[in-house]
């Protein structure tokens, strides 16, 4: 069990963007328990260079526009040895879901990520204190209009209503204490910052980064009620209380479960649909307070659940745009060095409709087969199939290679495929799937294949075929 | 915390003034990446732009003053046209060189823009490109290029003929090589920009000399984008990933380190004498806040501080010895002048 490899691949797919089956047979070597720890604790990362993304793409740098953050984004995931770490970015984005269509700052956008990515394994209370003082999330939710005696409950609102307990969990008499808690928490030079984020303006030396800044004279330092609880609350102190609340626990423990285990409802429905899966919620709402809030701890009980590794859940969720391209980009290697063609990926996880750092509300995006529509059905199997069928890409032309030199790959057309399979991440595939591979496979099967010879492009057109299958399309 | 800014009253190099702005098309410029200035003062700014900004690639021309004189080139891959931008050069003649590191070709024009010839192709054989990004010129009219992704530089005539290629040899090869520049003896100075050192060359591609390493201290360096030297042998050094400006001797040894004191332009001025409100909510912030960076790197630092250089990709001397200091990311260009001359 511990060395299943369709298991492995399970998890790559899931607590990463996937992975070869060369890669999965390391981790396969490791174990499965020790792959988890390394997904968890992944040490020094091994990655594209921020340097060298710099160097030929300077808006990369400079990030002045919207599309800078995600193309950033995009490098990582596609290259990083650290991917949950980048999974869980993703997963916060989701949930913390903050747009260039208010912010008009790719670096602040940039920078919540960056955050996201050194907080979001570690306690949630440090998530959100951060969170709270970050400045893309301030200017999002107007938290900069939140002053002493006029507050504004945008932020105070979606805290407890989309980013920690939900509705039918506190009152609107909360909503307003927990404003007041976050007064005088804004962003320096607010006011140059904003009227330049209002207009779009980048002038006359583009963008000036944004921190956070407490004004103390004009933070309401009076005594709150919140929660039941009373005392002169600042924001810390109104995240810790947050977080001791159950509500708190069972809803990050659906997120989390619904975004690596089975889809749930969308959350407005949370509140009079109850969990499909109860016991897992228990579980990880347990786990929640046990470690003091360590979402890594969370994280650890879940890959290690037998609800998780149930061969029930294999391909039982859509992967969504993003998650497809960094996956398919993983396999065709495609970014060895930076290339211009990034930005062409990037708006083809777009089309597809997840526009990094650009999420449709404050809500994110809806997941599972919302992710499906003619349209996007159309573009996501023609962009799976024209990257894998590129053979000049070097993750191809290693994946042709190894296919072209595999003992009897040419014994049958089920062997071929079934080569294909496992080169492209150990792909289990229902019958229906299979049968449809195999006719294709068996058109013209009667030379011998190497990578040589147009057996390569028999081989190409194969894991072509592979990358347009549902179960390609699912993790 | 980042790098000291050096004290430039008890220094070699003063401040004289900041050129430019941020504009996605005419007067000003988008993410410059190199500049070169002809013997009459005319400056060349090659402005890279964003990938999915096509109308931001261009070559401006303007002057010291501030005079703008226009616009050419643009974005494509027809003749005259480019698609990643890079470095540029002179030659005796007067014509204006640029290299593309997308294209993998050196695309040429005259005094005024008009486009002349081009070649170029990729692969790795003697006289192809693969990423072509430095060149300069010495004073016979042959041609460096740095040629970046095959780890070498390549010497032509100024028609593109092939003539010798060259890495250096030692312990370190050559790692994505960017800026390039000659000095009177037409010894070439490479930035190594992999390797964190500048690394001097005979005119037959003997290496002379290696200088710096990695770090941040005084005269090592991070990434070093771009190479000057003036008559004296004095070498400035665009340290790149420490967004700061070293100068050197000509035996290699550290001098003087700039972080850059950007002011207001002219055409920045304009600007705000139009958008008042602006003006005005500019002049009560402070843009010189000292904080805590929650990433430590000078990039961070540069990119809270608006005077410092951020992305300072290329020096460049004109025939006065003013320094021109371009900076990619603050689409500007900082002047400074010796004071011993």
């Amino acid at each position: 069990m511990d060395n299943d490899i369709g298991l492995i691949a399970h998890l790559m797919r899931r607590a990463g963007f996937g992975a070869n089956r060369e890669q999965i047979g390391m981790h396969a070597n490791a174990g499965y328990q020790n792959t988890v720890e390394a997904l968890l604790n992944p040490g020094e990362e091994d990655r594209m260079d921020d340097h060298l993304i710099r160097r030929f793409h300077p808006e990369l740098s400079g990030m002045m526009g919207p599309n800078a953050p995600g193309q950033n984004w995009l490098y990582r995931m596609a290259t990083t040895s650290a991917p949950l770490r980048e999974k869980m970015a993703l997963f916060w984005h989701g949930i913390f879901a903050t747009g260039y269509a208010k912010v008009i700052h790719g670096k602040a956008l940039s920078d919540q990520t960056r955050m996201f990515r050194t907080f979001g394994m570690g306690s949630f209370k440090d998530l959100l204190i951060q969170l709270s003082k970050d400045p893309a999330m301030i200017i999002w939710l107007d938290n900069q209009d939140n002053h002493n005696g006029a507050i504004n409950e945008n932020f105070g609102r979606e805290l407890l209503e989309l980013f920690t307990m939900g509705v039918g969990n506190y009152t609107e008499r909360d909503i307003k204490e927990c404003a007041r808690a976050f007064t005088g928490w804004t962003i320096a030079n607010r006011e140059y910052m904003e009227l330049r984020s209002q207009r779009d303006s980048d002038w006359p030396y583009g963008r000036i980064a944004w921190h956070f800044k407490y004004h103390p004279e004009d933070h309401d330092d009076g005594e709150k009620e919140f929660l039941g609880q009373r005392g002169r609350f600042n924001g810390e102190d109104i995240i810790h209380i947050i977080c001791q609340q159950e509500a708190t626990a069972r809803f990050i423990s659906r997120h989390l479960y619904s975004f690596f285990v089975s889809d749930e409802p969308p959350i407005p429905e949370w509140r009079y649909t109850p969990p499909t899966n109860p016991e897992a919620i228990d579980e990880l709402t347990r786990v929640y307070f046990d470690s003091s809030y360590d979402i890594s701890a969370m994280l650890r009980a879940l890959f290690n659940s037998s609800y998780f590794q149930s061969q029930d859940s294999w391909y039982s969720k859509v992967k969504s745009p993003v998650e497809l391209v960094a996956g398919v980009l993983r396999l065709t290697g495609e970014f060895n060095r930076p290339r211009r063609e990034i930005i062409d990926r990037y708006f083809q996880a777009s089309y597809m409709g997840q526009f990094l750092n650009n999420p449709p509300s404050v809500e994110g995006w809806h997941q599972g087969t919302d992710w499906l529509d003619t349209g996007t059905l159309v573009e996501r199997v023609n962009f799976a199939s024209q990257q894998i069928g590129d053979s000049t890409k070097p993750g191809i032309q290693a994946m042709i290679e190894r296919i072209a030199s595999t003992p009897n790959n040419v014994a049958s057309p089920e062997n071929l495929i079934s080569v294909c399979l496992e080169e492209m991440g150990v792909i289990s595939v229902e019958e229906d799937t299979m049968r449809v591979l195999i006719d294709f496979a068996s058109q013209g099967h009667d030379q011998p294949i190497n990578a040589s010879n147009d057996g390569s492009q028999k081989i190409s057109a194969a894991l072509q075929m592979v990358a347009s299958t549902k179960e390609f399309q699912r993790s | 915390m980042g790098i000291e800014t050096t004290k430039t009253n008890a220094c070699l190099l003063e401040y004289r003034l900041t050129m430019g702005m941020t504009v996605m098309e005419g007067q000003g410029f988008y993410y410059p990446v190199d500049t070169t200035i002809a013997a009459d003062g005319r400056m060349y700014v090659i402005s890279r732009s964003r990938d999915e900004v096509a109308r931001g690639v261009r070559v401006t021309m303007c002057n010291v003053d501030g005079e703008y004189f226009g616009n050419f080139g643009g974005f494509g891959e027809e003749d005259g046209q480019f698609v990643w931008p890079c470095c540029s050069a002179i030659d005796s003649l007067g014509r204006f060189y640029v290299t593309d590191e997308k294209l993998h070709r050196i695309s040429v024009f005259d005094r005024s823009g008009k486009f002349l010839d081009r070649w170029g192709e990729h692969g790795s054989a003697n006289g192809e490109l693969d990423t072509p990004s430095g060149i300069a010129f010495d004073s016979h009219d042959n041609l460096y290029v740095a040629d970046t992704y095959n780890n070498r530089i390549q010497k032509f005539t100024n028609n593109g003929r092939f003539l010798m290629t060259f890495s250096g040899h030692g312990e370190e090869i050559m790692s994505l090589p960017w800026g390039l520049a000659t000095d009177r003896h037409d010894n070439l100075y490479v930035a190594d920009w992999g390797n964190d050192c500048i690394r001097k060359f005979s005119s037959d591609g003997i290496e002379l000399a290696h200088f710096g390493t990695s770090g941040k201290n005084d005269g090592e360096f991070c990434r070093p984008s771009s190479v000057s030297v003036d008559r004296d042998g004095d070498i400035y050094v665009a340290d790149w990933g420490n967004e700061r400006v070293q100068i050197l001797n000509s035996a290699g040894e550290f001098v003087e380190k700039l972080r850059g004191q950007a002011t207001i332009s002219s055409w920045a001025q304009n600007f705000l004498n139009i958008n008042v409100e602006e003006a005005s909510a500019r002049d009560k912030a402070d843009l010189n806040l000292q904080i805590e960076y929650v990433d430590d790197t000078p990039h961070e630092e540069s990119s809270h501080i608006e005077k410092y250089f951020w992305s300072p990709t290329s020096v460049t001397l004109d025939k006065n010895g003013l320094l021109y200091v371009t900076e990619a990311n603050r689409h500007r260009i900082q002047v400074y002048a010796r004071r011993d001359r």
